[in-house]
């Protein structure tokens, strides 16, 4: 009976689920947009978030990390993985491509990095692991064999892309076991943490440890950084959300005005509906439904419009990784847009259906 | 109130719809209220067709209105089948005016978004159960058995007529309330639809319509005169032995229906003029 009423007034019905339709979208798709950039965001500064990098401090004349010196950092920080690095640069040849990298030495890769190519050793003893930025300049894959410095040496992985600025950049640098080294003290350790709060508290403790009562070592560190960053998203997400919330609400507005003018056209048929003993809590049911239908029918066009635009931004714009849309946050919004403008379209109907259930017959009939 | 349930019982009984000296005031415009039905004793019997006649604005609709449950009389005692029904809430109103009230308007009020069938068993729709057999029946009888699918715009006055009849039948009502049930219909299709009410009657149901058409007339078991708000003749003759004099209320009610009649209407126009 509902849908049969819309159907009598196919424009203004679908003007108003036209309405309803473009707040769902606004909502959707500001929200998923906000969503996806923050997470691009933190995926890009993610690692650097969890990552602290202690160098010694120059300055106070401290040129390399002893092992006492890692020992107490790890002992301050309890809990990250401590990784030292010793550091040099070298030339890195295959057959003709050549090119210039830093080297660093570590022992436990596998605690820092992720291989896309090949596997990490847990403790790493001979043969090299490639950055894949310097993997692709030398087109150069695990199980190939380049020339470090002169020596052949086999390429047992290759790094995962990284995509960070951290001062240790693996992107452009070559791994090899500590034992290629003949330095007598570390240039750098990592510190890895699982999230930022435990890499800043971390920094903190290594701070408070290690520098206790000389600065020998300086400290780089982007998890407080990182907190503003996501901060700043999660303002721009709501920022976003805000401005669907409005054309949402105008949607509504536009519900409220479809169900007002039905049911003021409708007056004597509804005046009828009562006379002839059908109850108010039924005329009320069926203007909500009406209500709800337009609702539920713009959400639903909404929500299809917004899968299909996020999915031609993804096609359009390679930058914007289909990973990041797929994330289950994005669905949240998507059921968010849908939820609201069901409900939208159920409360504006609310107070019309309720006036035209409410009314006398009496009055009603004598228009 | 279930005494009066009692068949043949000296005063109440045996009516499918009375009213005992009911009054109804609406606020007027000036100080004075507006007295739409004064004193008003009317009774019908079951199977009785029962026609309201009276100028305009003498209060036929209200007194519709007061006896279809879809106005309250300010005093006085309204009595359904023998029950009383004269305070209810709104939602035992409703329920008392589906289960024993038909209502026929002048201008059918069909669903325009319904078929024929669906406009016949929509008092029933919310409830369970399909009652669409039982109007497909109805209106077999009424001759429309090949326009069930139809939609109103579809069928010619009587024919919607016709539909509004056994909508108001679905619920087989004790009573039938028309207003003006032939005023949008000519002669002919007004006489056929008499005739249904007729049938209507000879089932049992009280039958009572207002109306200007004395076509109508013709066909009610008695006329009730609605002047000024005063109702003459309420009572069934051999009923109203033993009330107070009716014969000398009726000449009283004829002076103040002439006075209406002569004064009333020039007056208005006169104000009408007045406003140009």
């Amino acid at each position: 009976m509902a849908s049969r009423n819309l159907r009598r007034n196919r424009v203004r019905t679908v003007l108003a689920v036209l309405g309803v339709c473009i707040g769902v979208l606004a909502v959707a798709a500001l929200g998923i947009f906000g969503n996806v950039l923050a997470l691009g965001a933190d995926d890009a500064i993610g690692d650097i978030g969890t990552q602290v990098v202690v160098s010694p401090n120059n300055d106070a004349g401290v040129e390399s990390l002893s092992d006492a010196d890692i020992a107490s950092i790890r002992r301050a920080v309890d809990g990250p993985a401590v990784v030292p690095l010793y550091s040099d640069s070298a030339t890195v040849a295959r057959q003709g491509d050549q090119t210039f990298a830093t080297v660093y030495g570590v022992e436990e890769p596998a605690l820092a990095y992720d291989a896309a190519e090949g596997r990490l050793p847990e403790r790493h003893r001979q043969g090299a692991i490639l950055g894949a930025g310097i993997a692709e300049d030398l087109s150069a894959g695990a199980g190939d064999t380049v020339e470090i410095a002169g020596s052949q040496v086999r390429v047992i992985a290759v790094l995962v892309e990284s995509q960070t600025f951290s001062p240790v950049a693996p992107d452009d640098a070559v791994f090899l076991p500590e034992s290629a080294f003949s330095a007598d003290g570390y240039a750098q350790a990592l510190v890895v943490s699982d999230s930022g709060a435990e890499a800043r508290a971390a920094a903190d403790a290594i701070r408070e440890a290690v520098n206790a009562r000389q600065d020998r070592v300086e400290l780089f560190e982007l998890a407080a950084l990182v907190d503003e960053i996501n901060e700043f998203f999660d303002l721009l997400s709501t920022f976003l959300l805000g401005l669907g919330a409005i054309s949402l609400v105008v949607a509504g507005v536009s519900i409220l005005n479809v169900m007002l003018m039905s049911t003021v056209e409708r007056r004597q048929e509804i005046g009828v509906m009562r006379a002839v003993g059908v109850a108010r809590r039924d005329v009320l049911r069926v203007l909500l439904a009406e209500a709800g239908l337009i609702g539920a029918a713009g959400a639903a066009a909404g929500t299809l419009l917004t899968v299909m635009l996020v999915a031609g931004l993804v096609v359009a714009t390679p930058a914007v990784d289909a990973a990041l849309v797929l994330d289950r946050t994005n669905a949240y919004y998507l059921l968010l847009a849908l939820v609201f403008g069901v409900g939208v379209g159920i409360v504006s109907g609310a107070y019309p259906a309720w006036k035209a259930a409410n009314e006398r017959p009496v009055e009603a009939l004598r228009s | 109130m279930s005494d009066r349930d009692a068949p043949g019982g000296p005063t109440a009984s045996g009516y499918a719809v009375e009213l005992r000296d009911v009054v109804k005031r609406y606020p007027g415009g000036g100080d004075e209220p507006v007295v739409a039905l004064d004193r008003v004793d009317f009774a019908v019997r079951p199977g009785e067709f029962v026609a309201v006649v009276g100028p305009s604005g003498s209060g036929k609709s209200t007194l519709l209105n007061v006896l279809g449950l879809l106005d309250d009389p300010t005093s006085g005692q309204r009595l359904l089948d023998g029950t009383d029904v004269t305070n209810l809430s709104v939602a035992e109103r409703t329920r008392a005016r589906k289960e024993s009230i038909g209502f026929v308007f002048q201008d059918f009020h069909l669903l325009p978004t319904l078929t024929a069938v669906e406009n016949v068993a929509m008092p029933t729709a919310f409830d369970p159960g399909d009652a669409g057999d039982r109007a497909a029946d109805l209106l077999a009888r009424f001759g429309l058995g090949d326009r069930l699918d139809h939609e109103p715009t579809e069928l010619s006055g009587g024919q919607k007529q016709r539909v509004a009849i056994a909508r108001a039948l679905i619920n087989e009502p004790a009573v039938l309330l028309a207003d003006e049930p032939t005023g949008n219909l000519d002669t002919e299709t007004g006489e056929s639809i008499l005739g249904e009410f007729e049938r209507v009657k000879s089932e049992g149901v009280a039958v009572i319509a207002v109306t200007h058409d004395p076509l109508v007339e013709e066909y009610a078991d008695r006329v009730v005169d609605l002047t000024d708000g005063v109702l003459t003749g309420g009572i069934p003759a051999d009923d109203a032995d033993d009330r107070s004099g009716p014969n000398s209320d009726a000449g009283d009610d004829a002076r103040r229906g002439g006075r209406i009649r002569r004064g009333g209407r020039p007056t208005a126009a006169t104000d009408a003029g007045g406003e140009r």
